[in-house]
C-alpha cells in the first residue's frame, strides 16, 4: 500500500515540475540554431506520442504502473534503454560504495564509541568528541574534496576514473563514512554509559568479571540502537550519495537520479523512486527483524496495554 | 656460491622482464580522455553522439573545418561547384566503413536521409538540398536556391556519415558502423568509451592505439582528474579553475574562445524592450570588458555583434558598440520616456523600468554583473538562476525579459542567421520580425561571391545591431587540460569535435 501511494504522489510530482523532457532533448542550449521551428515542433510531438505523454496524466500512470507490475520500469526518454537495467547497472556500485562505507563506520562507530565511553571525560575521549564535531561539521562535498585532492592529485594513490572496482571504492567509502561516522560514534558513546550505569555492570564489576566480557556485554545491549544508526546511513546511501559519487565520479544511483532530474527523464526519475522506496521499506523490515533477533524480548512483549 | 648467482641471475632476468613489460604496457598505453558527458546512445541523430565521436576521430563528416575557421575536405574527396544550384561531391573509393563496406555516393545519401529524418538539428543544413547518385563515388547535389555552401553545410557534425544498412540499428557496438580511424571496442552510457585504432582505416593510422573517454560529470571533480595526471585530455574545466593549474607540472590549460557568443536574449513582447531605442540603450549599457573579466575570467575578447565569434567574420567584432557608453544610454533612455525617479530608477507612465534577467549553468556570475551594470542606468533587474528548463518554461509563459545563452556561430551562415533572426527561428527567442531584416538574409543566401556574402553579413550586423533585438558580449571560453606527457594536440576553437589527431602520442611511446 505505502508503495502504492508513494508511486501515485511520484507520479504526479514529477509531472507538476516546471519543464518538459521532449523539449530539453530536442533543445539543447548553445547547439545549432534551427531555422524553422515548425521541423522541431514535429519532431517534437512524434516523440510524445511515442512516449505516451500526450495522454491524459491517469492514462499515463495506469499504462506505467501495469508495466511495473511486471517489473519493467519502462523506458528511459533520453537514452531509448530499459529503466530497469540501466538502474540495476547504478544500484550495482551503489551498494559496493555503501556496503563499504558501512563496514568502515561500523568499525570506526562501535570502536571509537566504546573508546570514548570506556575513557569517558578522559584525553581520549576528549579528543574523540572534538574529532566528531569538527567531522560532523565539514559538509560532505568539503572532505570529499580535500580526500581526492590529497590522495588522487597531492599523492597519487588513488587512481579518478569512471570505473567501479575496489581500488576504487576505499576513498568515497572513507568519504561516507566519515561523514555518517560521528552520528554512530556518539550513539555507540551515549548507549555504553547509559549501559555502564546499569546494576548489572556494577554487580559484574563487583564480582570481578574481566573488562573484555563487561564491554561485549554492552555492546550487545547498545545493538538496539546503532542497529538504527545503520539502518538510516544504509537508507541514506542507497538513495544515493549524490555529492560523493560525483566528486569520485562513482556512477551509482544518486548520479543516475540527478541526471533524470535534470533531464526530466519521467520513467527514470520514476524508476529511481520506486527503488528508493522499496529499498526504505526493504530496510525498515530488515531492522525489525534485526531486533528481535538481537533482542528476543521484542518477539514475546505485549502488543497492546 | 652457486646458488647466490641463481638468486641474483633469476634476480635480473625477472627485472628484466619487468622493465620489458613496462615498456610494453606504456607503447601500448592509452590516451585518457575526461568530459562532462557521455553520450547515452551511438546513434548519430542522439546528441552528442556524433560531436563524441566525431572529437577522437572515430566517425568522419564529407568536409571538416580547420583550426582557422576554413573548410577542407574530410571523407569526401573534393567538392566543385558546377553552377548556382549544382555541386558534384567526389568521394574517396578507397575509404569504407569499420565492417569493411564501401562508402559509396548511395551509403552517404542514405546516412545524410537518415539524420535528416531523425534529427532536427541536421534540418537547417539539408533544407532545399536534394541528393542523387552521379556515379559509384560521385554525390550530386541540386540546391532550390543559388550558391548555398555545401562544403559548410556538410561540416556539420549532425552529418557524420554512417552505415544506415539494416542491421546497423546503433543499439550496441555490434550494430554501429563508422568509417573513422577509431573503432568503439566497449561503451558504458554515461560512463566511457573506449576506442581502438581501425587497422583498415583508409588514411593516415593514428599513432596511438587506444583511446579511453570517461564522464566525469563534476566539473570539480575534472579539475582534481586533470591535476592527478591520471588524464592527458580533459574538457570544459571552469574557468575560475585556471589559476590551479598555473603551477601545475602535469597539466596546463589550452584556451581557445569558442565560436559561439554569448547573447542576452530580449524578449521584445515586454514594455520598454518592445522599443529599439531601449534595446540600443541597454547595449550602449553593457561593459563588455568587465562581463568579460567576471564571466569568464578575462579569457575570452569582447564582440558588439553575434556573428564575429565565427573566425571568418572576427574582423566585426567592434562594429557598432565599438565602447562601453553609459552616458549614450541614458541619453536614449531619456528620450525613449523612461525618465530616472528620485529612487534612482526609470519610469514611464508611472510604471518602471524593469527585467526578469534568466540565467543557467555558469552564467549567474554574468547575470549579477550585468544587473549592476544595468542598475547604473535606472534599469530594474531581477536575475532568476536555474536549470535550463525554467527558461524553457518561462518562455512559454512570457515570464522573462532576458535571457544569456551562447549559440554556436559556425555553419553555414544563412540558416544560422536564419535561426536568429527569422520569425520561424528557433534561436529568435523574443519574437523579433523585421521585413529588412529578412531581405538582407534572402540576398545573403542569394550572393555567389565570399566577398559580396561578408559585406552583407556586415550590413545585416549593422541592422540588427541598430535593432538590438539581442545583447552580444563574448564569446565563451573554451577551457581544455592538456597533459604535458602529451605530444600533438592541436588547439581548435570547436574542440570537443576536434579532440584526437592521428599523430597525438604520449611523450617516449
Amino acid at each position: 500500500m505505502t508503495l502504492f501511494l508513494s508511486s501515485i504522489v511520484l507520479f504526479v510530482l514529477i509531472r507538476q515540475a516546471p519543464g518538459d523532457p521532449i523539449t530539453l532533448l530536442l533543445e539543447q542550449p548553445g547547439d545549432l540554431s534551427i531555422n524553422d521551428a515548425s521541423l522541431l515542433e514535429e519532431r517534437k510531438q512524434e516523440l510524445r506520442e511515442l512516449h505516451g505523454l500526450n495522454d491524459n496524466v491517469f492514462v499515463q500512470y495506469k499504462n506505467w504502473f501495469t508495466k511495473v507490475l511486471r517489473l519493467d520500469l519502462g523506458t528511459s526518454i533520453w537514452t531509448g534503454r530499459s529503466v530497469a537495467q540501466e538502474i540495476t547497472t547504478a544500484l550495482k556500485a551503489t551498494l559496493i560504495l555503501a556496503f563499504a562505507a558501512l563496514v568502515i563506520q561500523v568499525v570506526l562507530g562501535i570502536g571509537f564509541g566504546i573508546l570514548s565511553a570506556v575513557r569517558a571525560g578522559g584525553f581520549k575521549d576528549n579528543v574523540i568528541r572534538l574529532l566528531c564535531v569538527m567531522l560532523a561539521s565539514v559538509p560532505g562535498f568539503v572532505l570529499s574534496l580535500s580526500l581526492v585532492y590529497f590522495f588522487a592529485v597531492r599523492y597519487r594513490i588513488y587512481e579518478m576514473s569512471s570505473d567501479i572496482n575496489l581500488y576504487r571504492v576505499w576513498l568515497p567509502a572513507m568519504a561516507a563514512a566519515l561523514t555518517n561516522a560521528p552520528r554512530t560514534i556518539r550513539v555507540v558513546r551515549a548507549t555504553s554509559l547509559t549501559e555502564m550505569g546499569q546494576a548489572y555492570t556494577l554487580f559484574s564489576k563487583s564480582c570481578g568479571v574481566s573488562k573484555r566480557i563487561i564491554i561485549r556485554d554492552i555492546v550487545r545491549n547498545s545493538l538496539l540502537p546503532i542497529i538504527t544508526v545503520i539502518s538510516i546511513s544504509l537508507v541514506q546511501m542507497i538513495g544515493g550519495a549524490i555529492v560523493i559519487e560525483s566528486i569520485f565520479s562513482w556512477p551509482g544511483i544518486g548520479s543516475y537520479a540527478v541526471n533524470a532530474i535534470m533531464l526530466h527523464d519521467y520513467p527514470a526519475i520514476q524508476g529511481y523512486s520506486m527503488v528508493t522506496v522499496t529499498a526504505i521499506i526493504l530496510t525498515n523490515l530488515m531492522v525489525d527483524v534485526l531486533y528481535i533477533l538481537v533482542d528476543p524480548r521484542l518477539k514475546s512483549a505485549p502488543t497492546n496495554g | 656460491m652457486k646458488i647466490g648467482r641463481s638468486i641474483l641471475g633469476s634476480f635480473l632476468l625477472s627485472f628484466t622482464l619487468l622493465l620489458c613489460g613496462c615498456g610494453l604496457a606504456f607503447a601500448n598505453a592509452p590516451i585518457v580522455i575526461a568530459g562532462n558527458e557521455i553520450p547515452i546512445s551511438l546513434d548519430p541523430t542522439s546528441y552528442p553522439s556524433g560531436d563524441t565521436m566525431m572529437g577522437v576521430g572515430a566517425a568522419e563528416v564529407l568536409f571538416k573545418a580547420d583550426p582557422k575557421g576554413s573548410v577542407q575536405p574530410s571523407l569526401a574527396k573534393d567538392a566543385t561547384q558546377i553552377d548556382e544550384y549544382n555541386w558534384e561531391i567526389a568521394l574517396r573509393p578507397e575509404a569504407t566503413f569499420w565492417s569493411g563496406e564501401p562508402v559509396t555516393a548511395d551509403a552517404v545519401i542514405r546516412s545524410i536521409q537518415r539524420e535528416g529524418k531523425l534529427n532536427p538539428k541536421a534540418s537547417p543544413y539539408l533544407k532545399g538540398i536534394e541528393f542523387s547518385i552521379k556515379s559509384d563515388y560521385v554525390i550530386q547535389a541540386k540546391t532550390e536556391t543559388p550558391n548555398v555552401d555545401i562544403p559548410m553545410n556538410l561540416s556539420h557534425y549532425t552529418l557524420v556519415v554512417h552505415n544506415t544498412n539494416e542491421k546497423y540499428t546503433y543499439k550496441s557496438i555490434d550494430t554501429a558502423d563508422y568509417t573513422g580511424m577509431y573503432k568503439v571496442v566497449e561503451y558504458e552510457p554515461h560512463k566511457k568509451i573506449v576506442y581502438e585504432r581501425n587497422e583498415s582505416y583508409w588514411g593516415q593510422k593514428p599513432k596511438t592505439k587506444r583511446i579511453v573517454y570517461e564522464e566525469i560529470g563534476d566539473a570539480d571533480a575534472r579539475v582534481i582528474a586533470a591535476l592527478s595526471g591520471r588524464y592527458h585530455i580533459v574538457l570544459n574545466i571552469p574557468v575560475a579553475s585556471k589559476a590551479q593549474f598555473d603551477t601545475s607540472n602535469t597539466s596546463q590549460i589550452v584556451s581557445v574562445p569558442a565560436a559561439n557568443t554569448h547573447t542576452i536574449y530580449l524578449n521584445l513582447k515586454k514594455p520598454g524592450l518592445d522599443d529599439p531605442k531601449v534595446r540600443q540603450a541597454l547595449a550602449w549599457g553593457v561593459d563588455r570588458e568587465e562581463l568579460n573579466l567576471l564571466g569568464e575570467e578575462g579569457l575570452s575578447t569582447p564582440v558588439t555583434v553575434w556573428i564575429a565569434s565565427n573566425p571568418f567574420y572576427s574582423d566585426f567584432k567592434n562594429m557598432f558598440f565599438d565602447s562601453y557608453n553609459a552616458q549614450k544610454a541614458e541619453e536614449l533612455l531619456d528620450g525613449a520616456g523612461w525618465k530616472k525617479a528620485k529612487d534612482g530608477y526609470r519610469y514611464k507612465d508611472s510604471k518602471p523600468l524593469e527585467i526578469v534577467l534568466r540565467t543557467f549553468r555558469t552564467d549567474k556570475a554574468m547575470g549579477e554583473a550585468l544587473q549592476i551594470q544595468w542598475d547604473r542606468l535606472g534599469v530594474k533587474v531581477a536575475v532568476r538562476h536555474g536549470d535550463y528548463s525554467l527558461i524553457q518554461d518561462a518562455r512559454k509563459t512570457g515570464d522573462w525579459g532576458a535571457s544569456i545563452e551562447a549559440w554556436s556561430t559556425f555553419g553555414n551562415v544563412v540558416p544560422m542567421l536564419e535561426g536568429q533572426y527569422s520569425p520561424r527561428g528557433a534561436g529568435n527567442y523574443g519574437g523579433y520580425a523585421d521585413d529588412r531584416t529578412n531581405e538582407l538574409i534572402g540576398m545573403i543566401a542569394n550572393v555567389s561571391d565570399s566577398g559580396e556574402r561578408k559585406a552583407l553579413v556586415e550590413e545585416l550586423s549593422l541592422h540588427i545591431a541598430e535593432e538590438s533585438p539581442a545583447i552580444y558580449i563574448c564569446p565563451r571560453a573554451q577551457l581544455t587540460a592538456v597533459s604535458t606527457s602529451l605530444e600533438g594536440f592541436v588547439p581548435h576553437f570547436r574542440q570537443f569535435e576536434n579532440l584526437v589527431n592521428a599523430d597525438m602520442r604520449l611523450k617516449g611511446q
